[in-house]
């Protein structure tokens, strides 16, 4: 068998002749960049070969290097076949990179009212003259403690097997976990001694690319670890629809394994955290969007991404951990939230559920912004929801210098609106390698204001100043000279970037003002608008009313609630009556499909333009724009 | 008795050509807009003639359709005596001139388009609509020689579009001339550039819509649909979209069904191929309809004028 050695680490493996560099470095345990999936498309997963036969067609990927990268020995991972033994060397821009990941949240305040309680029982011994069952002692035993009463608890047959000498070994000191389940209730586990004290939940977002866990007491509900990491489907392909592809080619086991080794990744690291043992964790919640809470249940998500888009179920799905290879106690029960469409997955009901909006009078907008949007809006009484493409863009894909939130990231920027001199943040304050999204949205709304671009995106090369100039393709401004960055190179925006980020911005505003033609709801009716999230977070909110990104409402009324989907998650471990609330919402939301919505395509050339066409929606923005093109005169 | 109008809005004025009391040398002023109401009703009242139709000529015919040149011969290479002859023969309201000589590569004699400007204007009264090149690199060389070429006659220099308005603004504000706005079908990008074109200081007075019009069978319903709602938008008040309108449906002589014609009928299937784009353009309430075949502009008169005297009978058997 050949071997692969993986520089710079010297990682080894051994693999049949034939397979791939990346199913080699998957089988390592590294972690590559492969935004299409192994399809070769992407150009992502380049590595050298720095000796050794391996089979890789130079002339037909020629076009993804650089001369310099094919002297190199340049190759994508996923088009070389290993022939003999090979070293290989793995450049740092191909493995997945530290990104800021969204681990803090509103942090509601919710009642404890868990579905899986603890009684710590000191029952009598059997005699003759009070010959009453093991399970009988033990169920009166549980009422007794304010426990449901004992006809209403099934035990299933292997916990009866544990009990009679659970029972007798720990001398009648015995500490029952009865969970409430959709059948009703359950005992679940018997064990020695007194307990009751170690009785944990965890509350996970099972994100695309991430995987966030919250760690709980179900005591005293206090939070006891935070932890996440990459879903590690992210080496099946980076995006959704990679994942469906790789399920459709028999690959559905493998990412189920993968979704379940990721979860108890972060539950690993978060029960260490806290020093507790795993088997203490007795209910895990779970949201996540609709793909991965489907493929994490084993059910194949083929059917939804071909017309008429439908999931296999819309309302909540529970099942035993071990069922599932989640890494808790065995009988520990799992949460999963329901999926709406194919786009509002369980993960949007939990921000739904993390915002509140659920359960007021008033109406709201929640705006969940990724490489997908998903928009609600709604109250107690109705909900409409819909979601769409918003391209890549704000997450810095295909900008010339865009790119994702790691460090050396712009992430923060504002123009000196005279000189035209920026003053900027990077992520981790390192010099800076290119430009996130929250940086663009800072970026574009300061070029807007000091007349540079026009409400187009069109640069005005008029202007003189050194950092507008005619680029190679499109005119583009410099933000950082060569000298100042990491990259040796100047950091620029294009017109042609700009243009990208207004398709974007203009595909979230027109699903918002779609929503609420479809509602009857003025702007002025909106009481909140709620940003779910991570970019939402990073985000500054007058720059998004002033390119456009959202309707405009007074800055007071928008509110971050952070990664919504693990705070729903919490709010539904914490409380179960909140659970009601959750399938109540998954059954009233309306789903608008806006492809197959005629004024879709207007509301989005109307919201082509910085940051709208019709500027009597954004008073406060044209006053702001009048004010400063009197300025410039 | 009509009901009264509920409008709230009225399409804005603009006067084109100026005669020697204004400071230029045209026979004629025209005032175009000001309509109340929807075309051809009783309250419409627009300051002016409406429509106005504008007769197409180029300086170089190469790329003309060949119809066109069949019909014209020699003048096809004489732009001053062709504008002569569409004012003197064909009865036209306006000259709306193509510099088609700009659309080659590699353009050397920018000052002949000067000549060329100087020449139309001398050759013909009638107020001028002068088309650019078309192309980014030269166009503000073009219309600064177009406009200064004219400066003083109020002439309507086209095309601003949404990714190059600047150079032709630029010119019609230093030479007073209005401009032709045109957004490829779409009434939400033909009021995007009305306003790009009002935040650079082009006044809406010297702004003409040009919603871009497909030939008949090739988009024009939609064309026609953009026009309606354009109208309907600045009658009810949207200020960014109550300029004139402008329709050319300048495929119209060169598609197929004309082409694969019988040479016998090939002249008449051009002809009434343009006036099934025309005419219904004048009826969707465009004020300047323009066309290139010399009979088209007595038939789309006739048909117009057939309309509005409320006469009976198809307007397309109206004239020719």
């Amino acid at each position: 068998m050949p071997s692969v050695t993986f520089l710079p680490a010297y990682r080894k493996i051994a693999v049949d002749p034939g397979t791939t560099i990346l199913a080699a470095a998957q089988k390592a345990g590294i972690q590559m960049n492969v935004v299409c999936g192994g399809q070769g498309k992407c150009g992502k997963c380049v590595v050298y070969l720095k000796s050794g036969l391996a089979d890789f067609d130079r002339e037909k990927y020629g076009k993804y290097f650089t001369p310099e990268e094919r002297e190199n020995g340049a190759c994508l991972a996923c088009q070389t076949m290993v022939e003999g033994d090979v070293q290989v060397l793995i450049p740092e821009s191909t493995l997945i990179q530290e990104q800021k990941i969204l681990v803090e949240s509103l942090g509601i305040a919710t009642d404890l009212h868990p579905s899986v309680w603890k009684y710590a029982l000191d029952l009598q011994p059997p005699t003759l003259e009070d010959p009453s069952p093991d399970l009988t002692r033990l169920l009166w035993g549980i009422q007794k403690k304010g426990g449901p009463v004992a006809e209403k608890i099934y035990a299933p047959l292997e916990v009866l097997r544990s009990i009679p000498a659970v029972l007798r070994d720990s001398g009648w000191k015995v500490t029952a976990t009865v969970a409430l389940v959709p059948g009703g209730y359950r005992l679940i586990n018997v064990e020695k001694g007194d307990t009751a004290a170690f009785l944990y939940g965890a509350a996970v977002d099972l994100g695309t690319t991430t995987v966030v866990v919250y760690l709980r007491s179900l005591v005293d509900g206090k939070v006891l670890a935070v932890t996440s990491n990459y879903n590690r489907q992210i080496s099946c392909g980076e995006d959704i629809l990679s994942r469906v592809n790789y399920a459709r080619k028999g690959g559905l086991d493998r990412l189920q394994q993968l979704a379940a080794e990721s979860i108890n990744t972060a539950l690993t690291a978060a029960a260490n955290t806290a020093g507790i043992d795993r088997e203490e964790i007795y209910e895990v919640v779970i949201s996540g969007n609709t793909v991965m809470t489907h493929i994490l249940m084993g059910i194949d998500p083929a059917y939804m991404i071909e017309e008429p888009y439908v999931p296999v179920v819309r309302r909540y799905l529970t099942a035993s951990a071990h069922r599932l290879g989640i890494g808790v106690n065995a009988n520990a029960g799992l949460f999963v939230f329901p999926a709406v469409s194919d786009f509002i997955g369980g993960d949007v009901v939990a921000d739904i559920l993390a915002a509140g909006m659920a359960e007021r009078e008033e109406v709201s907008l929640l705006i969940d912004i990724g490489t997908n949007f998903e928009v609600v809006l709604g109250n107690r009484e109705w909900m409409f929801s819909c979601a769409g493409a918003a391209g890549p863009a704000l997450e810095g894909g295909e900008v010339l210098f865009g790119m994702r939130a790691n460090p050396g990231a712009i992430e923060k920027i504002s123009l000196d609106l005279e000189t035209l001199d920026p003053a900027y943040e990077t992520i981790n304050r390192v010099k800076p390698r290119g430009i996130c999204g929250s940086g663009l949205i800072d970026l574009i709304a300061d070029l807007l204001r000091a007349c540079v671009i026009d409400r187009t995106g069109r640069i005005n090369t008029s202007i003189r100043s050194p950092r507008i100039r005619q680029g190679a393709h499109f005119p583009e401004f410099v933000v950082a000279w060569a000298k100042e960055t990491a990259i040796g190179k100047d950091i620029v925006i294009t017109e042609n970037d700009v243009k990208s980020l207004i398709m974007s911005k203009a595909s979230i505003l027109a699903a918002c003002f779609t929503l609420m033609g479809a509602a009857g709801i003025r702007r002025d009716e909106i009481t909140s608008i709620f940003f779910s999230g991570a970019f939402g977070n990073y985000l500054n909110k007058e720059h998004a009313i002033i390119i456009g990104l959202i309707p405009e409402v007074p800055i007071t009324r928008i509110r971050n609630i952070g990664n919504g989907a693990v705070e729903g998650a919490n709010i539904a471990l914490m409380d179960r009556k909140k659970r009601r609330i959750v399938d109540d919402i998954a059954r009233k939301i309306a789903y608008i499909e806006l492809n197959a919505e005629a004024s879709f395509m207007d509301e989005y050339t109307r919201a082509t333009f910085l940051p709208h066409t019709d500027l009597s929606l954004f008073p406060d923005v044209e006053r702001l724009l009048d004010a400063c093109r009197i300025r410039r005169g | 008795m009509a009901e009264p109008s509920e409008w709230t809005g009225t399409i804005g004025r603009v006067v084109l050509g100026a005669t020697r009391g204004e400071g230029g040398t045209r026979s004629v002023q025209y005032c175009i807009g000001g309509s109340r109401d929807l075309p051809f009703l009783p309250d419409e009242v627009p300051c002016g003639k409406r429509p106005l139709i504008a007769f197409e000529i180029c300086d170089d015919p190469a790329l003309w359709p060949p119809v066109v040149r069949e019909q014209v011969g020699d003048l096809a290479g004489d732009p001053a005596a062709w504008a002569r002859e569409a004012e003197k023969a064909y009865g036209a309201d306006l000259v709306r001139l193509h510099l088609t000589s700009t659309h080659r590569r590699q353009v050397a004699d920018l000052e002949g388009v000067k000549r060329t400007v100087e020449s139309v204007l001398a050759a013909t009264t009638l107020p001028l609509i002068i088309e650019g090149s078309g192309d980014p690199a030269i166009d503000s060389d073009v219309f600064q020689r177009c406009g200064e070429a004219g400066a003083g006659e109020r002439l309507l220099l086209g095309t601003a579009e949404a990714d190059r308005y600047r150079s032709i603004a630029a010119a019609a504000l230093a030479y007073g001339h209005a401009v032709i706005a045109q957004s490829p079908i779409d009434i939400n990008l033909a009021k995007q550039l009305n306003i790009l074109l009002r935040e650079i200081g082009v006044p809406a007075d010297r702004i003409v819509i040009d919603p871009y019009t497909g030939a008949l069978g090739y988009g024009f319903e939609y064309s026609y649909s953009v026009m309606e709602r354009i109208r309907f938008a600045a009658l009810k008040g949207d200020a960014d979209l109550a300029m004139p309108v402008l329709s050319a449906a300048p495929d119209s002589l060169t598609v197929r069904e004309v082409r694969d014609a019988a040479p016998a009928e090939r002249q008449e299937r051009a002809l009434s191929w343009e006036f099934h784009a025309a005419f219904p353009a004048a009826v969707a309430g465009a004020d300047i309809v323009c066309v290139r075949h010399p009979l088209s502009v007595k038939r789309v008169r006739d048909a117009c004028s057939a309309l509005s005297a409320g006469l009976k009978g198809t307007p397309a058997q109206g004239g020719g």
